[in-house]
């Protein structure tokens, strides 16, 4: 194993920590949208993964369609919108009817959204392989510590806590994201002060959603849009969500930090045992804390 | 009355005598299971779209010994079990003549070993893992592809001809990532012993950032690396490779990186200078039955056949070849004729070598280039290793085997 | 009475792929069968059932290929392991609940999948394990789906004994109110630590006739998304019956096998289906038409 060290310098070793926070943004984006639903909803969203892939395929064509270098500009407002009026739509339409069901019944329901965006996707977008270009001013990278970060991943690094405040401030100080938390904790005595909690978790899933489009749409540049993508996606989401606290956008932050940092340096000091990592990590937090490292609305 | 009785009665007979060679005898099924959902979709649908074009082709010249050649699909979408229950509706509900398929490597394995059970022929398109005609081949199972030996020992051969000596392997974390590394590797080490590894990097399979994996490997300072990923990486590493420019900094090999299949999801984004071993190219070789194979694949299907397109062209051409010799749809006469069977193919004559049914492909080794009139890359100094010499030896491959 | 005469001699009159479907449709109904002993009947949120059933297949497989031993001991042992392993996994996760202890399971789970897919030289990796050599007798023409019949029989007619035993009962009265059986001195978590052992070792057993009925087997027999579709089996069929899980796991492989023949858009179907299904029929479909019975039954009363 020593041989492995034998090449970290610690400009390798603060490089790698950079990529891994300029991961943690999607990742956190992604997440922040989930913890916000199974919160305040109560509703462990399976769906949401497929939010995330819908907000990539749509980043694609909005891109392609519009063309040029605003095309990515462009779609980075627009699929995240489409994808939270889908969300809308879907919620309206079907989720508000079920809400007083149990748990697993929704999610279920969840589930069969899965299989049916899943095919759906497939229908309108074929199967291949999806790509599109990182926008011209991001393009290239910058050499930090000797070696090369992507002028995108800083890009992300800035993004990443920019969303963050967004959503300190909708949730701490906007008269929604008050009635939202209260919500959270007590359903009932909202209702019974007046407010009607149907469209507040309307509201918060519509939210919820466009997160995890933004996260799509953001992720777009740097990877394949292919099927496969809602699968991979929602299970890292659930156990970030998890190991940060239910209903928790800090938890999320935190969780998303743990995560993409631990992957990134494990990837550098042990590169054999990578793919073991994350659920290692995972495993020992909840073992020395269940509920989560910060405080759960549940 | 009489004489129009007769009439009729001589009218129905001639109508019976002549009708009779048109009714067609029993078609010949064939079975394809194969995953048609998601990235792997882009190589199979190759495979599934060449064959039809090959099949009808043959139908319109009346078939095979009189029979059309029809073929079914299934989509496991790379699931395994999917798969096995698929290939035993197809069997036992369908009643195919043969089996073809899949991607997965797996399931390849899986639907080889119920056909060894099952008696029914299984032609293999694209799996890469050399069990399948290896270590677990047998009477009853064709490989119509390349495997990682192959792949393996072709790029050893170029590789040994650089001036690398210091090696990094990077790859998918499953067992089609390590058999193609260790292809190379260890063909690379006989071909020339002075090369050293400095380390390995392994992800998981659908890996989607890998830029941290790409830091870790530059900043150990290698000659050259030795990228040993599978489909659904490919394409996606290729696209990181473009953008921290990997390529630029440090020389780099990946199985079908030369590959349309790989380099045209990225257009002009793919990364240039990069090695590979490819089977198929449509601009080369410019010999008339590859421009004319070509012709009729765009003109059918509105885009470029890929290396797939290959592969279930020539299964259909082998299939029709090989009942015509044996001069019956009986499954036995039908192996003994494809062993060591040679068709015509767009890249030149291609043999199934009768030890190990495995049909030697030449490879052909590039670097990717942009070009003009194109707008993706396209694979430069190419250099042809013959099906011959790629392929494993007899003797290697009864080791495998255990005899 | 009738249905078991029915099943016994399907061979009879069934073409091949009709009787290897039913053993496969008995197996993966065994599997949901054992899922809804802790689901449906215990309240846990048991995300990762699939690690016991994999296991169970696996130990088979391991010891019929690479042991000398008979192969019956392999049968009997692949469910003790499964069952040891919900054991383990169990001592680590009932101090959670809900939620919490299903991720943590899968967590797990995906450890020990991680483990299983990368260990080629001793599991075969993500290539699985394939042309796994079976006794005469099961591999003999109808022998594996007769040894599935019987076997799930008695799986399912130990495990519903044990439902509706005391500790059945208890098992129930903690699913609906944890704190009041606490209060009155049950040690809940130890019932439910016994709980996880018995629904492994059924689906150990499962595990087990996957291997009779595919002689195969691979690393997706423990991975998440299956563990994923068999909950969904017991939420279908109906996860407060019996013979609910039966139910759904019956529907799901039916669809996916005939869908699958006619569109490769059957995943498109099966979440359309399973759409309406709970829209109308919340309790599963097993469930309504157990309440259909019994309005029926009251309103002629």
């Amino acid at each position: 194993m020593l041989e492995f060290l034998s090449h970290i310098s610690l400009s390798s070793l603060l490089q790698q920590i950079l990529v891994g926070l300029s991961r943690t943004t999607i990742l956190f984006i992604v997440a922040s949208g989930l913890s916000l639903v199974l919160g305040v909803l109560r509703i462990p969203n399976l769906a949401h993964g497929s939010f995330y892939m819908i907000g990539a395929f749509l980043t694609y064509s909005v891109a392609a369609a519009v063309g040029g270098k605003a095309g990515f500009w462009v779609a980075l407002a627009a699929a995240p919108l489409g994808v939270a009026l889908i969300s809308l739509v879907m919620e309206r339409g079907l989720f508000c009817h079920l809400y007083d069901r149990e748990h697993l019944m929704l999610l279920l329901f969840t589930f069969s959204f899965t299989l049916v965006f899943g095919d759906i996707v497939k229908i309108i977008w074929g199967s291949d392989f999806r790509s599109i270009s990182t926008p011209a001013v991001f393009q290239g990278s910058l050499a930090v510590f000797g070696l090369p970060l992507p002028r995108y991943n800083v890009f992300l690094l800035v993004i990443g806590p920019l969303v963050a405040l967004g959503l300190w401030v909708l949730t701490q100080k906007t008269k929604i994201g008050k009635i939202a938390r209260a919500a959270a904790v007590d359903r009932e005595m909202v209702g019974a002060v007046g407010i009607n909690v149907s469209l507040v978790f309307s509201a918060v899933f519509v939210i919820g959603c466009f997160l995890a489009g933004l996260g799509g749409a953001l992720v777009a540049p740097t990877q394949n849009i292919t099927q496969g993508m809602d699968h991979s996606i929602i299970m890292e989401a659930f156990l970030i969500v998890i190991v940060g606290g239910l209903g928790n956008i800090w938890g999320a932050l935190l969780g998303a930090l743990i995560f993409g940092l631990t992957d990134a340096i494990g990837i550098l000091l042990w590169p054999q045992f990578a793919i073991v990592f994350p659920y290692a990590v995972v495993v020992t937090i909840l073992m020395i804390r269940p509920k989560g490292l910060l405080k759960s609305t549940w | 009355m009489k004489k129009s009785f007769w009439m009729v009665v001589c009218g129905m007979l001639f109508i019976s005598l002549t009708a009779a060679p048109l009714i067609a005898a029993d078609p010949i099924k064939v079975g394809i299971v194969d995953c048609y959902t998601g990235p792997p979709s882009t190589y199979t649908n190759d495979v599934r779209d060449a064959f039809k074009l090959a099949t009808d082709k043959i139908n319109a010249k009346g078939g095979v010994l009189g029979r059309k050649i029809e073929f079914t699909t299934r989509d496991s979408k790379f699931k395994v079990d999917l798969g096995l229950s698929a290939a035993k509706e197809l069997i036992m509900r369908e009643k195919v003549n043969l089996l073809m398929g899949t991607i997965n490597s797996a399931e390849a394995l899986a639907i080889s070993d119920l056909c060894k059970t099952e008696k029914i022929p299984l032609l293999v398109t694209f799996s890469k893992s050399d069990a399948i005609t290896g270590e677990k081949g047998h009477r009853y199972v064709f490989s119509m592809n390349e495997n990682t030996s192959m792949a393996g020992k072709a790029a050893a051969v170029a590789l040994s001809k650089k001036p690398y000596t210091r090696y990094w392997i990077g790859g998918d974390d499953y067992e089609y990532g390590h058999a193609i590394a260790d292809g190379v590797w260890q063909n690379l080490k006989k071909l020339k012993p002075g090369v050293e590894l400095l380390g390995q990097t392994w992800w998981k399979v659908g890996e989607s950032d890998f830029t941290p994996y790409i830091t870790a490997m530059l900043s150990a300072k290698p000659d050259a690396v030795i990228i040993a990923t599978g489909g659904k990486n490919c394409v996606p590493f290729l696209k990181a490779a473009e953008t921290t420019e990997f390529n630029k900094r440090v020389p780099f090999y990946m199985h079908t990186a030369t590959e349309l299949s790989t380099l045209q999801p990225l257009g002009l984004d793919a990364p240039e200078g990069v090695l590979g071993t490819s089977n198929y190219f449509f601009y080369y070789p410019e010999t008339p039955e590859n421009k004319e194979f070509v012709k009729e694949f765009q003109q059918a299907f509105g885009r470029p056949p890929k290396v797939g397109a290959l592969y279930g062209y020539i299964t259909a051409a082998f299939i029709a070849k090989a009942y015509e010799k044996a001069g019956t749809i009986d499954t036995e006469k039908f192996i003994d004729a494809l062993e060591g069977m040679t068709v015509d193919s767009p890249v030149g004559k291609l043999t199934i070598r009768p030890y190990d049914h495995q049909v030697m492909l030449p490879m052909y080794m590039g670097v990717t280039q942009k070009a003009p009139g194109y707008d993706f890359l396209i694979a430069s100094d190419i250099v042809t290793i013959s099906g011959e010499d790629a392929m494993p030896s007899i003797e290697e491959i009864k080791k495998a085997r255990g005899q | 009475m009738g249905i078991g005469l029915l099943f016994l001699f399907l061979p009879r009159f069934l073409p091949r792929f009709y009787v290897y479907l039913t053993a496969l449709i008995l197996l993966t109904g065994l599997l949901a069968t054992s899922l809804n002993l802790v689901l449906g009947f215990g309240g846990m949120y048991q995300f990762h059932h699939a690690l016991f059933y994999g296991i169970g297949a696996y130990s088979l497989a391991l010891m019929l290929t690479k042991s000398v031993l008979p192969a019956w001991t392999g049968f009997v042992v692949a469910p003790l392991v499964s069952a040891g392993m919900g054991y383990v996994i169990g001592l680590i996760c009932v101090r959670l609940s809900k939620l919490y202890f299903g991720m943590l399971q899968i967590s797990l789970g995906s450890l020990v999948w991680a483990i299983v897919f990368r260990w080629y030289s001793f599991t075969g990796g993500d290539d699985g394990i394939h042309g796994i050599p079976l006794p005469k007798m099961l591999s003999a023409s109808h022998g594996a789906y007769y040894f599935t019949l019987v076997v799930t029989a008695i799986s399912l007619f130990l495990m519903y004994r044990i439902v509706h035993s005391p500790f059945g009962r208890t098992f129930q009265a903690i699913r609906d109110n944890p704190e009041r059986c606490e209060a009155i001195g049950i040690h809940v978590r130890q019932h439910q630590l016994a709980g996880e052992v018995i629904a492994g070792f059924f689906a150990g057993v499962a595990g087990t006739l996957f291997v009779t009925v595919e002689a195969s087997v691979f690393p997706d027999l423990m991975f998440w998304t299956l563990s994923l579709e068999i909950l969904i089996m017991c939420l279908l069929g109906g996860w407060f019956t019996f013979f609910g899980p039966m139910l759904g796991a019956a529907i799901m492989v039916t669809l996916r096998t005939f869908v699958g023949i006619y569109t490769e858009y059957w995943t498109l179907i099966l979440g359309i289906v399973l759409m309406l299904l709970i829209f109308f029929m919340p309790d599963g479909v097993l469930g309504k038409i157990l309440k259909s019975r019994a309005q029926a039954t009251e309103a002629r009363g």
